[in-house]
Order: structure tokens, then C-alpha cells, then sequence
């Protein structure tokens, strides 16, 4: 049963996978359509970029079909081939790159560009699923988890060289994946503590109040919470490391912040996190996105009528902010549908993983899964002003080649796998 | 390989979910709380523009175009979205220092503030009125990399003829409390300020339309709002056809070269002012486009005043023109018939007390008294009209007369349609008291009979005194609006369409008007001043005033049966009426009545154009 032949098709690929794409897809499609369409344009004239993204959608139904005929044991067996692959071209692109916005992360085509980063993803979750997958692995052992967590931070390191922070982010999507591998629950828990600890000590700077009263107030609740559990000595030790890790941990966060970030990044974090409030700069950006998205209130203001996204006053409206388009136009109903389309997709790749045969399909769905996740949450979460500013695209739905054939190559990929693989 | 963590799927579909929610929920309060996003997204994208009507265009009575418009350009600036870096450029092009541009950013920034609260779509400001062709040339061409401004066009006046300046009036910008009254206008609006144009300003105005555009982020204009409520045009004001005789007008400008004072010409049997003349005046020119601020405030200073409407405002004894006036009450009262004669010694006596006269024979009769302008007689006359026995008291028989006075449109406004009008001055018994003491006799105020003392009238009222005697006995309130097609009978008010009727009776007119008759004849003052073939009824005055030299003054109307024109002139400091207001008066009414034929007094014509009584 494990390794059938892959010519199996009478099996189809997964109806709902390939629904909710096409559902998004579509969504995408009306939306930059109508955002990039003309201001008093009823009529259904395409613009540029409407046209081209009509190409790529024509571009990514070509890698579908070519997938559909994909091998799948060469899929498992190519995983770490493909990974090293595309590790040396995002090598190779940082020294024939071209740089476009600050970032040197394409390879120019002629008038098209190619983002290597984003192939990296399907690598990285290939050869993270090879290696997890493989027979009798456990997730457990220090050598296997710096083995797999050092897959996908080796990429992290590369994209961060090519000053792409946004893309960077996307693979602590892979803790995540880890964590339904087996790594402890409380290294996430230990993670939310030191993502709050690290908003906190920023939130200290931003004020302007000397970390020595975070630092003090952690080392006192630490201590008060020594003296009650004084019996155990092992909760005693537990509780002072703890405490005193959390304390240095916040100091280096803050020297961290004051001397690393830039001060536009400071900038957007501290707008987000109400340090400041700046409708002119930064704060310009989000408060006109959330402008945009209010303004659709229950019903939205209805196709090619959303002002805000089509009158440019939210940037990258048919990009990084095409959600934007889709709260103004479509409102609060809009909103749901396509939250309903992505949640379901989600949901479903989560089904058709625990349906894999073998961990190797598992673990590159749930990947996928992850992936798709991460992109939606930065994404959406920036245009609501709940996140600081990053631009990652919104996964099959803003307009843009590199993007929506990479998430088509990686959501495919694992459709196909599924197709010939599962139970 | 066993899969032992199977649970936590349920894990990833709950935390999902949850996440789904907790997003769709914070969406939920930017959409659906309250419409407060809507409306700011509104606001972002459309911009109202104002279009600028044109202003009625002025004619004279007979159509000739006197003010028209034309085209000029205020900048106009988002004061959120100019930029630092092209300051120095419009500092340049406008020629004004960084201090000066600061000041205009910031009142254009409170201006914008002011303008929001009148209308929503509009965050930008005028900055600088009026450019130049120059400037407007080279901010045009420039305007697409400086952000945030961008070229409103709109009207001005351009005078055709410089004339009238007084009874037309110029426009100023909107005062600072002329918007907070009338929303209508916006900081920069031109308005009326004097004249017609302030007095007929609403509809002058014509009405200001809209055009709705899209408008990006950068306020790049994204094309029209097709919607018939966010777009209509401009409407300009009606034709105006002014009741004043351009040429007659510019006559009467060339003979008072030289010299300070006022001229009213009046039809009148319809109180049309035919005639509107103050000097010192101005250039109407002056006060438009970019130099109108410069100019006014030199204006205001100059001390020749050539902004004051001394025809309106000025206030001046009208000497013994008004003695035709005081000679109908005492027919009407029958204190006097047209026979009475008094004798005249060279003067009227009371004890101490002498009003001198000039040399004539006597004794006089009405006729007579007015052709010679007799002093004694009109001194005797005055105390026998209030000191008459049927009125009881001296008090009571000068409210008999006062009454009259008032009757003849002085001592209170007689409601043209201009703002500002003086009432002159008629003494009531209690002012006269507050002077003389409460028990003032007759002979206390008797120069009053003379037209001296405390008796004032503007050049308006002494003109409308000819227009009535011309009438022999009714008035209509002098107006400068003859006619805006249409309008409800031609924009006119009632008042303008309406006699005022004077309670004496015609008879006693026809004598009166046969002394002013003879003024102008052998043995009258005003003799070898009239026109042939005209038979012009006039009346000399010679005002003492505090001021200096007399006031030379004449009324006046012609021709004598159906008349066309009545005058009142003052030229101020002139002497005898004869020397300077009678010729002025007799010339102005031969242009008027016999226009196309030349002068048969092209000398006094001459005469009065080159003398000059002070340097201009």
C-alpha cells in the first residue's frame, strides 16, 4: 500500500482544495480588477493589471496540469534536490540580483522578475517534511530538532540577507508544524512569554521609562513567587530561572531595539502598538486602510465604487492592501465569504494531511497549511492595524505573478501528492 | 511510524477558528459601529470646486457697456500637501519674502479650517488672489511638481469707461464678517463694497455653480462625479442697465477739472439719476486685480479723499437755492401771494442784527425776490411764516415749515439705492432750542430763511429740490437702477415706482418757476449763463461755510414745460453760484438735451476745464 504506483487516476484531486482555490482566485481576480479599473469605469474594460494577472491565473492553470502529471515518488524523492536547488539560487540572487523597493531578491527576465524566495517555501517544507517523514524519526533529541528547526532557519538567514524581513517571518510558520510533530506545547506558551515580554520592553522604551522597572518588576514577582512555592525546591529553581532569564531576556530585547531596528521599523511598531499617533507618515498608511475597510460597513460600497483603494489613498491597493479593496467594495458580508473561502481551505488541507498514509505527506500539508496561514494573519492583521506594517502578500488573492505561482506550486504540489497518496 | 500526536489537529482547527473570529470581530467595529469611516472615505475622494459666475455686466441707459468682466486667476493651495522644497519657487514667481508666504500659509491653513465647516469636500484655501499674467504664466506652467497647489480661474471687473465711479463702486474681497454672516461666500470671494454693486450685490453676483471631481490621493483630478446633484454650472448675473448717461457723466467729469464737488442730474419724471459725479474721484481701474489692495489702502490715506461720495454723504448749506422752497410754503400757507412785495435797503435789519443783500432795486415780488435772490425778502418771509399769529407760537409755525422742508426730501434720506445715504440736516425745534436756548425767537435763527446756519443738504436732496420743482410738486426717490431684464418690474423696488406727492399746489409752482426763469434772464443772477434755444429754470446759492471761500451752488432744470433734466450742483469753495455750479449746471443740460449738436458755448466749456481751483 505505502508505495503504489503513481498512475492512479481514478482518483481525483481533492474537489474542496481545488473549490476554495479557484473561489479565492476569483475573488483575487474581481478585486484587482475592479480596484485598478478607471474611476467613472462601469464598464467591464480590463486594466494593465487586471490583463496581466489574467496571464499569470492563465500561467498557474499551466502548473496545475503540468503538476497533475507529476510523479509523486519523484516529489518525496527530489525533497532535499529541490531544497538545495533553490538554497543556491536565493544564494545566487544575492550577488546577480536586482534590487527592486530596497529589496535585492529578483532575477530580471527581461520586462518579468523572479523572487527565488518564493519557490523556498515548497523547498523548505519538502525537505522539511523528507526529513521529519523519514522512517522511524521522532521528534525528539537535540540533533534532530536543530536538525529540522536549522532547515528552515537556514532560508530565514538568506531571505533576511536579501532584506526581505516580511517573507523572512513566514518561516516561524514551521514552528507550528513542529509543534503538531510533537515539539512540547510549552514552548509555544514559552514563546507567547517572550513575544509579550519583548512588547513590553519596547512598550518601556517607547515611553521612555528605564527598563530597571521592568527587569525589578519581573525579579519581584518572581521572588513573591519563590517564597510561596519555598517547599519544592524544584519549582524554586524553575521559578528563579524563569525569572531571571525573563529578566535579562527583556533587558536584551531593549538594547536590541534601540540599536538594531531602523527607525522607520521602530516607527511602525510603535504606531501599532499606540506609542504614536501619525496620520501623515507611517500612520498614514494604516489609518487610510482602516478607513478603507470601515467604510464598506454591512453591504460595502459595491463593485469599482470603493474610493479609498481605487483613488489610491491606500497604498499598494491592488497588492499587499487588496484587502482593503474587499472590505470597501463588498463590506462586512464580503469580508465573511472570504474569510469563510480561506478558513475552509485551511481546514481542509488540515483534513487531507491527518488523511496522509505517511508523515511525509502529513508534514508537508500541514506546511502548506501553515504557510497559507501565516501570510493571511501578517496580512490581514496589517491592513487592520492589528499588526505593524510588513508587506507579505495576501496568499491567490493580491495581484502578482511570483506570488500566486508560488502558492499555487506549493498548494498543488501537496493536492497532487494527496491525489495519488491518500487512503 | 506511529503517529502519536494526532489530537493536536483539533488543536490547529479550534486555534484557527478562533484567530478567523477574533479578526472578523475587530472588522466588525471599524464596519459596523458606526458610518464614521464612510464618511471620511467620502471626504477623501471628492472635491467640490466652486465655479465663478460672471458679474452682471453694467450698461449706461442708452446700453452702452460700462463694466464687463474678465478672467483672472487666484492660487489656491491644499496647505496640508505643499511642500518645503518648493517654497523658494512660488516665493520667486509671486515676488513676496519667506515671511510673507509664511503669513499667507497660515491663513490659508485657518481658512481651510473655516471652509471644512462649510462644506465638507474642500480642504484648500485661497493663498494668493489675483495673479499676474506673468505669475499665472509661470505657475501654470509649473504647477505639476508643486504639490498641493493649483489655479482657480474667476471673474474681476474691467472697466470699459472710467466714469461714475462713485455711483458704480468697486469690489473688495469678502470681510471677515461678511462670511460669518452669508455662508455663500468663501475667503477670496469679490463682493461688492460701494455702489450699485454693493447695493444690488445678490443678484450682481449671479449664483456660483459646482463641479464634482474624483480626486486621488495626490488631489489629482480623477474625472467628474457623474451625479446631476454634485454637478451644476454657473450663472451669471443679469445685464444691468444703470439709470446714469455715460457721456452726460463724462461730461460733467471734464468741466470739474480742477475743482472739489459733487453734481446730481435727475429725469425728473422717473427719479432716475442721469448724472453721478463727486471730485475729487478715482480711477475705477485702480481698485481691480492685484493692485486693488495697494490702491485702497493709498486711497484711504490720500487726503483729498477721493473715496468719499460727498453727492451722498456730504453735507452742505444750500444757501438761497432753497429760497424757491421757502417761497411756495409762504404761497401754500398764504402768507405771501405772488404780488407781496417787501423793500430791501441792502439788507434785512433786527436791532443789531443785519443779513446783508446785494445792491437791486425794490421793491420785489415773488418773481422777483428769486430772480435777484433777494436776502431781506427771504429773512422777512422766514419770521413771517413762524411768527405768523394762526400757528400760535413762534415754535409751532416753525414745525408748519419744517414739516414742508421734510416733505421736500430734507433733512432725511431720500432712499437711493445706495448704502450710506446722510439725511442731511433740517433742525427740529428741540435741536434748535439745545442751541438757542428754549426760548429762541424767530430772529435768532433767521438765517435760516437764507438757507444758511443750521439748515444742511447733500448734493442728492438740493438735485431732488429741482427734480420736484421740475414736477411742480412731486418726487420719485432718485434711483440708479433703471432697468435688469427680467426681473419683476425690471428689478425695481416700489419706492422707485411710486410718487411722492408735495403738499402745495401747482399754481404756486408756476410762480416760482417764472422767478427761476428769469434768473437765467436779464436782471437775474444767472444771466448770459444759459443755453439758446433751451429755456433752462435755475436757481444760484452762494454758501457761506466755515471752510473757507463760499460754495458756489445751482439748481436747475430744463426745458422749463415737460422738463428732461434736473440739476443740482456744488462746487465747493467756487463763490458766487453764478462763477462755477451755474455754468456747469446750464453746460450739462444742453449735452444732455441737445447731444449731437456742438456747444453754442464752447467757451465757458474751455473756461471750465482749465480752471483749476486746487492742484489735483
Amino acid at each position: 500500500m505505502k508505495y503504489q504506483s503513481s498512475s492512479t487516476d481514478n482518483n481525483k484531486m481533492d474537489i474542496w482544495g481545488v473549490f476554495f482555490y479557484i473561489l479565492l482566485v476569483a475573488i483575487g481576480f474581481i478585486n484587482i480588477f475592479s480596484v485598478t479599473s478607471d474611476v467613472n469605469q462601469t464598464s467591464l474594460v480590463l486594466s494593465d493589471i487586471a490583463y496581466k494577472q489574467l496571464f499569470f491565473i492563465g500561467g498557474a492553470v499551466v502548473i496545475i496540469l503540468t503538476l497533475s502529471f507529476a510523479n509523486v515518488v519523484l516529489i518525496d524523492y527530489l525533497s532535499y534536490y529541490v531544497y538545495a536547488l533553490v538554497i543556491l539560487l536565493n544564494i545566487a540572487v544575492l550577488f546577480i540580483g536586482k534590487e527592486v523597493g530596497g529589496a535585492k531578491s529578483w532575477f530580471g527576465f527581461g520586462g518579468f522578475g523572479i523572487q527565488p524566495s518564493e519557490f523556498l517555501k515548497l523547498a523548505t517544507s519538502m525537505a522539511l517534511a523528507k526529513f521529519l517523514g523519514g522512517y522511524g524519526m521522532r521528534f525528539s533529541g537535540w540533533k534532530n530538532i536543530t536538525y529540522s528547526i536549522g532547515i528552515f532557519l537556514f532560508p530565514v538567514i538568506l531571505i533576511l540577507l536579501q532584506n526581505d524581513t516580511g517573507s523572512a517571518l513566514v518561516y516561524f510558520s514551521f514552528f507550528l508544524v513542529l509543534y503538531r510533530e510533537g515539539m512540547p506545547g510549552y514552548i509555544i506558551i514559552l514563546a507567547f512569554w517572550m513575544g509579550l515580554l519583548a512588547i513590553l520592553s519596547i512598550v518601556f522604551q517607547g515611553l521612555e521609562i528605564s527598563s530597571y522597572y521592568l527587569v525589578g518588576t519581573i525579579l519581584g514577582i518572581g521572588s513573591i513567587a519563590v517564597y510561596f512555592a519555598r517547599k519544592s525546591r524544584q519549582w524554586v529553581v524553575l521559578i528563579s530561572f524563569l525569572a531571571v532569564s525573563s529578566a535579562v531576556f527583556s533587558t536584551l530585547v531593549g538594547i536590541v531595539y534601540d540599536n538594531v531596528f531602523q527607525w522607520y521599523q521602530k516607527d511602525r511598531i510603535e504606531i501599532v502598538l499606540g506609542l504614536k499617533e501619525d496620520k501623515q507618515g507611517m500612520g498614514y498608511n494604516l489609518d487610510q486602510s482602516k478607513v478603507a475597510i470601515g467604510a464598506g460597513r454591512f453591504i460595502g460600497r459595491g463593485f469599482q465604487n470603493g474610493t479609498q483603494t481605487k483613488m489610491g489613498f491606500v497604498p499598494e491597493q491592488h497588492t499587499d492592501f487588496i484587502f482593503c479593496t474587499i472590505g470597501e467594495e463588498w463590506g462586512f458580508v464580503g469580508v465573511i465569504v472570504f474569510f469563510s473561502a480561506f478558513l475552509g481551505l485551511l481546514i481542509r488541507l488540515i483534513q487531507l494531511a491527518e488523511r496522509q498514509s505517511d508523515a511525509y505527506g502529513r508534514i508537508f500539508g500541514y506546511s502548506v497549511c501553515c504557510i497559507l496561514f501565516f501570510h493571511w494573519f501578517v496580512n490581514i492583521g496589517m491592513t487592520i492595524g492589528l499588526i505593524p506594517v510588513i508587506g507579505i502578500p495576501l496568499p491567490f488573492v493580491s495581484a502578482g505573478g511570483s506570488s500566486l505561482w508560488g502558492f499555487t506550486l506549493l498548494l498543488f504540489t501537496f493536492l497532487r501528492y494527496d491525489q495519488v497518496r491518500r487512503n | 511510524m506511529q503517529d502519536v500526536h494526532k489530537k493536536r489537529s483539533s488543536v490547529f482547527v479550534i486555534g484557527l477558528s478562533f484567530i478567523f473570529l477574533l479578526f472578523l470581530y475587530r472588522i466588525g467595529t471599524l464596519q459596523l459601529v458606526d458610518d464614521k469611516y464612510e464618511k471620511r472615505a467620502i471626504n477623501n475622494a471628492l472635491n467640490k470646486i466652486t465655479l465663478y459666475p460672471a458679474r452682471s455686466v453694467i450698461y449706461d441707459r442708452f446700453g452702452k457697456i460700462i463694466a464687463k468682466n474678465a478672467a483672472s486667476y487666484d492660487l489656491f493651495v491644499f496647505p496640508k500637501d505643499e511642500k518645503v522644497e518648493n517654497r523658494l519657487f512660488v516665493q520667486q514667481i509671486l515676488q513676496i519674502d519667506s515671511n510673507q508666504y509664511n503669513e499667507l500659509l497660515t491663513e490659508a491653513w485657518i481658512n481651510s479650517k473655516k471652509r471644512q465647516k462649510n462644506n465638507a469636500y474642500n480642504r484648500s484655501a485661497i493663498f494668493y488672489s489675483n495673479l499676474s499674467q506673468q505669475q499665472y504664466t509661470a505657475l501654470r506652467e509649473n504647477l505639476y511638481r508643486l504639490s498641493g497647489f493649483y489655479i482657480e480661474p474667476r471673474t474681476d471687473r474691467a472697466y470699459e469707461i472710467f466714469g461714475g465711479a462713485h455711483a458704480f463702486g468697486y469690489l473688495g474681497e469678502a470681510s471677515e464678517l461678511l462670511l460669518k454672516e452669508d455662508p455663500y461666500y468663501q475667503p477670496g470671494d469679490l463682493v461688492g463694497i460701494t455702489g450699485i454693486e454693493r447695493y444690488y450685490e445678490e443678484f450682481m453676483r449671479g449664483a456660483k455653480g459646482v463641479k464634482t471631481v474624483w480626486q486621488d490621493r495626490t488631489y489629482k483630478q480623477r474625472g467628474e462625479v457623474q451625479d446631476e446633484a454634485f454637478n451644476y454650472p454657473a450663472k451669471s448675473g443679469p445685464d444691468f442697465y444703470a439709470t446714469i448717461d455715460i457721456e452726460l457723466q463724462k461730461f460733467a467729469e471734464e468741466l470739474f477739472n480742477g475743482k472739489r464737488g459733487s453734481v446730481v442730474a435727475i429725469e425728473p419724471s422717473t427719479g432716475e439719476v442721469l448724472a453721478f459725479l463727486n471730485k475729487p474721484d478715482y480711477n475705477p481701474n485702480d481698485l481691480v486685480g492685484q493692485d486693488r489692495a495697494r490702491s485702497f489702502r493709498k486711497m484711504l490715506i490720500d487726503p483729498k479723499k477721493p473715496l468719499y461720495n460727498r453727492a451722498v454723504k456730504g453735507v452742505y448749506p444750500p444757501g438761497s437755492t432753497v429760497k424757491t422752497v421757502l417761497a411756495l410754503i409762504g404761497l401754500q400757507e398764504g402768507i405771501i401771494h405772488p404780488g407781496s412785495t417787501k423793500g430791501c435797503g441792502g439788507g434785512y435789519r433786527m436791532g443789531n442784527i443785519v443779513v446783508g443783500c446785494h445792491p437791486h432795486g425794490g421793491p420785489l415780488d415773488v418773481v422777483g425776490s428769486i430772480r435777484i435772490s433777494c436776502n431781506s425778502y427771504y429773512c422777512g418771509l422766514f419770521r413771517e411764516i413762524i411768527d405768523h399769529p394762526k400757528y400760535g407760537t413762534t415754535h409751532n409755525g416753525y414745525r408748519v415749515l419744517e414739516r414742508y422742508w421734510r416733505s421736500f426730501g430734507l433733512g432725511d434720506p431720500t432712499g437711493i439705492d445706495l448704502l450710506g445715504e446722510s439725511s442731511g440736516n433740517v433742525p427740529t425745534v428741540e435741536r434748535l432750542a439745545k442751541r438757542h436756548g428754549k426760548k429762541w425767537r424767530s430772529s435768532m435763527v433767521i438765517s435760516l430763511g437764507i438757507g444758511q446756519g443750521e439748515i444742511l443738504l447733500t448734493p442728492l436732496q438740493l438735485a431732488n429740490v429741482a427734480a420736484i420743482l421740475a414736477n411742480r410738486g412731486y418726487y420719485i426717490p432718485p434711483h440708479l437702477l433703471k432697468k435688469v431684464n427680467g426681473l419683476k418690474n425690471n428689478g425695481l423696488k416700489q419706492e422707485y415706482r411710486t410718487k411722492k406727492i408735495i403738499p402745495i399746489d401747482a399754481k404756486h409752482f408756476e410762480t416760482v418757476i417764472e422767478g427761476m426763469s428769469q434768473v437765467m434772464k436779464p436782471g437775474g443772477t444767472a444771466n448770459g449763463i444759459g443755453i439758446n434755444g433751451i429755456e433752462i429754470c435755475g436757481k444760484t446759492g452762494t454758501a457761506q461755510n466755515p471752510h473757507g471761500k463760499d460754495h458756489s451752488l445751482f439748481i436747475a432744470f430744463a426745458p422749463r414745460n415737460n422738463p428732461k433734466i434736473a440739476i443740482g450742483v456744488i462746487v465747493e469753495n467756487g463763490g458766487f453760484g453764478a462763477t462755477y455750479a451755474a455754468p456747469i449746471a446750464t453746460l450739462m443740460i444742453e449735452k444732455y438735451l441737445m447731444r449731437d449738436t456742438a456747444s453754442s458755448k464752447q467757451f465757458m466749456i474751455d473756461r471750465l476745464k482749465s480752471t483749476v481751483l486746487e492742484p489735483q
